[in-house]
């Protein structure tokens, strides 16, 4: 179906190669997986597929690409638009039209299909995909999950052969992924599409997927089934690292082939570790606080505690509150009744330098902070506004993410580094409290780490709380001490990591999965029970 | 929810009346005629995006009004009558005669500056109801497509006007809870453009990858048919402009 023969990529402008010499064949019906670090070119790779690259983006292609036997070099992307669609990570960007129905029929009326063949194939995709319901609703007012539906709708209404999807569950909270995973599924067993699929969650993918692409760094790339290149690569799911940690003799990708082979671990007895004790004092007071926007409740009666030294995790789905109730600690707006103390302050009256030390945020959009031509300047910047010594916030970067060019212009850094740089300076005007709505969104493994582990230390180094609003249930397992779960504005969970994602199938980790009844959460929480017993 | 009106009636209608508000010149059937189309409006409303223009047309059409007036009372002929208050005058050089900025201020002087604000303000009231009620998304599925290319761009530009809104908002938070007190244009603007750079580019990209401007025709789904009662309308509005402007 796609043939890549000896495919070169550089961008004009860039030292760089993005792609090398890479061939390779995706049959018909096959779900392939690219995955890589950021920046290492996947979109890139995705792109190339229906000819966006370097049609519309520019760039020196060599080698050829076919899909289905037309040369992507000879034709402009709309041309192969009947073969194959495209689903981008943010689809409200790509969005044409302002209701569900006209942007699923925008392809054909573009492409002059009779009014007969549009009826039949928009009833077609709102039924597969469950749409009819929305059918006549503004996409504005949709939420994610059923945004990205739409995106893929509006696609699949063309008939394509070939699906491209570019990190489509990123914003995604678990539920809405699975929701969107699970239609992708179908489409390749029931209709024989062919979906090439980039993500960064491998948990969430890696069960369905046939082969992968692996875009390594240095410019290799390579293909094959799940098992093999997960054998060797760096970039692994929770699930690969506990069959390495466990010596398991096969790699499982699903939860079940792995469960299957650890039955000995799950039966035999361990002592339950104890936790560490924590400091009950105080640090955000969150009492009876409600709020709503357009005579829309987003908060209801919420009440919370968070102390020093602790790092408290905000889940719950798209649109639950979480990003309101952070907005209200952080003192953006104040609630519409109850109250909120930071550290015995109202947050909405700190102003300047005091509010600096008092509270760190970093958006969810972190480049909204940064607006200087370099990075050197950035810290700089920080550095006076906190009248710290020169130098200081640059140092700290440097121990997040080493090797940082430091004079690259913030928007050419990877997002990984970007988060690094934002997190550096709003830690530069030691905080207080730090608060992250959303941050681990586009990192790789390798940067979640490195900023789990920068977390960590500052909670536990200046014994201070750090609160984060994030869907990334493998992250919450990682970092955090305990979990306020939300819905509908209301705070339905809250208690230690361990009892809350346990409690709930949907956001529980894989290793969790795995290993359930077992308490454990992580692959360390795993290998340390086992530690402890022998 | 009924079927809306064509979307050419409404616009239609909202020329008719623009019409009609300049030729009889009459601020008060003007601001009745207002109140008519803001309970429409009211009526009709669906929570759309577009929804917001009449509000935004009316504030546009307030702050008009107030320049007008406080330009017409400042400058201009004097008008004889009643007289309310006098301003100091200010000295002009000899080479602007017939000009005069301050100066006596007549109840009639006053009026007839509100009166011709309010007229403007209504005009734009009225577009303003026009776009609230059929977004110009809609408007743009009737054009001819021989100048739909065009509608296409237009309609690219207006929609990225109310994302660059909340993104200015979204960013400007961002800067005032970091403590940055006095905003400064040049750390609001940076963030701001390199956003909607991206956007309009990734918009054109998805444009270019299903299949747009590759078909010199261009084929509707749903065609809104023209139906009896936009007739009845439309020679209803006519009537009204027709009563309106003999009058």
């Amino acid at each position: 179906m796609i043939t890549f023969s000896n495919v070169s990529l550089i961008y004009p402008q860039s030292t760089k190669t993005i792609l090398e010499n890479l061939s390779f064949q995706i049959e018909e019906g096959e779900m392939v997986l690219v995955m890589g670090e950021t920046g290492s070119g996947k979109s890139s790779l995705l792109r190339l597929i229906n000819g966006l690259v370097p049609h519309h983006t520019g760039g020196i292609l060599a080698g050829d690409i076919s899909v289905d036997g037309i040369s992507t070099r000879a034709v402009k992307p709309g041309s192969l638009a009947h073969l194959v669609g495209i689903v981008g990570q943010n689809p409200i960007n790509g969005f044409v039209t302002d209701i569900v129905e006209e942007e699923l029929a925008f392809s054909m009326e573009a492409l002059n299909f009779p009014p007969d063949v549009m009826r039949k194939r928009v009833e077609e995709v709102l039924d597969l995909l469950s749409l009819s319901a929305l059918r006549r609703r503004s996409i504005a007012t949709l939420s994610g999950g059923e945004q990205q539906r739409v995106a893929i709708g509006a696609a699949l209404v063309m008939h394509p052969k070939v699906l491209v999807l570019d990190e489509p569950t990123s914003a995604l909270d678990p539920i809405a992924a699975e929701e969107v995973l699970s239609v992708l599924h179908r489409l390749v067993h029931d209709l024989s599409v062919t979906v090439i699929i980039a993500e960064h969650r491998l948990e969430r993918v890696i069960q369905f997927v046939d082969r992968i692409i692996y875009i390594e760094g240095n410019g290799d790339t390579s293909i094959g089934t799940a098992d093999e290149i997960l054998k060797q690569s760096e970039l692994v799911p929770p699930i690969v690292k506990l069959a390495r940690a466990l010596n398991l003799s096969e790699i499982g990708t699903s939860v079940r082939e792995v469960r299957r082979q650890t039955d000995h671990i799950r039966n035999s007895e361990y002592s339950r570790p104890l936790s560490s004790p924590r400091s009950e004092s105080t640090a955000i007071e969150i009492s009876h606080v409600s709020h709503s926007y357009n005579e829309k409740s987003a908060l209801s009666n919420v009440s919370a505690a968070i102390n020093h030294g602790e790092i408290v995790a905000i889940m719950g789905r798209n649109g639950a509150g979480k990003s309101t109730l952070l907005h209200s600690i952080v003192g953006l707006h104040a609630p519409d009744s109850g109250e909120i103390k930071v550290n015995g302050f109202d947050p909405t009256l700190l102003k300047g330098a005091g509010r600096r030390r008092a509270i760190g945020y970093v958006p969810q959009e972190p480049s909204d902070l940064l607006f200087a031509s370099s990075v050197e300047e950035e810290c700089v910047l920080a550095d006076r506004n906190n009248e710290i010594t020169a130098g200081s916030t640059a140092a700290l970067l440097n121990r997040l993410v080493p090797h940082i060019s430091m004079h690259a212009h913030p928007n050419d850094l990877s997002e990984g580094q970007r988060l690094a740089l934002v997190l550096s300076i709003v830690l530069s005007g030691n905080p207080e409290v730090l608060i992250l709505d959303e941050p681990t969104r586009g990192l790789d493994y390798r940067a979640k780490n490195l900023f789990a582990i920068a977390l960590k230390e500052y909670a536990s180094q200046f014994n201070r709380p750090v609160l984060l609003a994030t869907h990334d249930v493998e992250l919450v397992a990682e970092l955090a001490d305990r979990v306020l779960f939300l819905a509908e504005g209301e705070i339905v969970a809250d208690g230690t990591t361990l009892d809350v994602l346990l409690s709930s199938p949907a956001f529980a980790p894989q290793v969790a999965k795995v290993m359930s009844p077992k308490p454990w959460l992580t692959v360390t929480d795993v290998v340390h029970a086992l530690e402890g017993s022998s | 929810m009924k079927r809306p009106l064509h979307p050419l009636t409404l616009w239609i209608c909202a020329i008719l009346l623009a019409i009609g508000v300049v030729v009889l010149d009459n601020a008060f059937i003007a601001l009745a005629i207002v109140g008519a189309v803001a309970l429409l409006v009211y009526i009709r409303r669906d929570g759309s995006p577009w929804q917001r223009s009449f509000a935004l047309s009316l504030r546009i059409g307030a702050t008009i009004l107030t320049i007008r007036t406080v330009v017409g009372i400042l400058i201009g002929v004097p008008i004889p009558g009643t007289k309310l208050f006098t301003l100091p005058i200010l000295d002009l050089p000899s080479w602007m005669p017939g000009i005069r900025i301050g100066g006596a201020v007549t109840l009639e002087r006053l009026s007839s500056s509100l009166h011709e604000g309010v007229i403007i303000a209504t005009m734009i009231a009225l577009f303003g109801a026009a776009t609230s009620l059929t977004s110009p998304h809609k408007l743009l599925r009737v054009t001819p497509s021989f100048i739909y290319e065009v509608g296409l761009t237009l309609v690219i530009a207006t929609s990225l006007f109310p994302q660059l809104a909340t993104s200015a908002r979204r960013i400007r938070n961002a800067q005032k809870l970091r403590g940055f007190e006095k905003i400064q244009l040049r750390s609001i603007a940076i963030p701001l453009l390199e956003e909607s750079l991206s956007r309009s580019l990734q918009l054109a990209a998805a444009m270019d990858a299903r299949g747009y401007g590759m078909s010199r025709k261009r084929s509707r789904y749903r065609p809104q048919p023209w139906l009896m009662r936009d007739n009845f309308i439309l020679l209803l509005t006519a009537a009204m402009m027709i009563a309106m402007v003999t009058q």
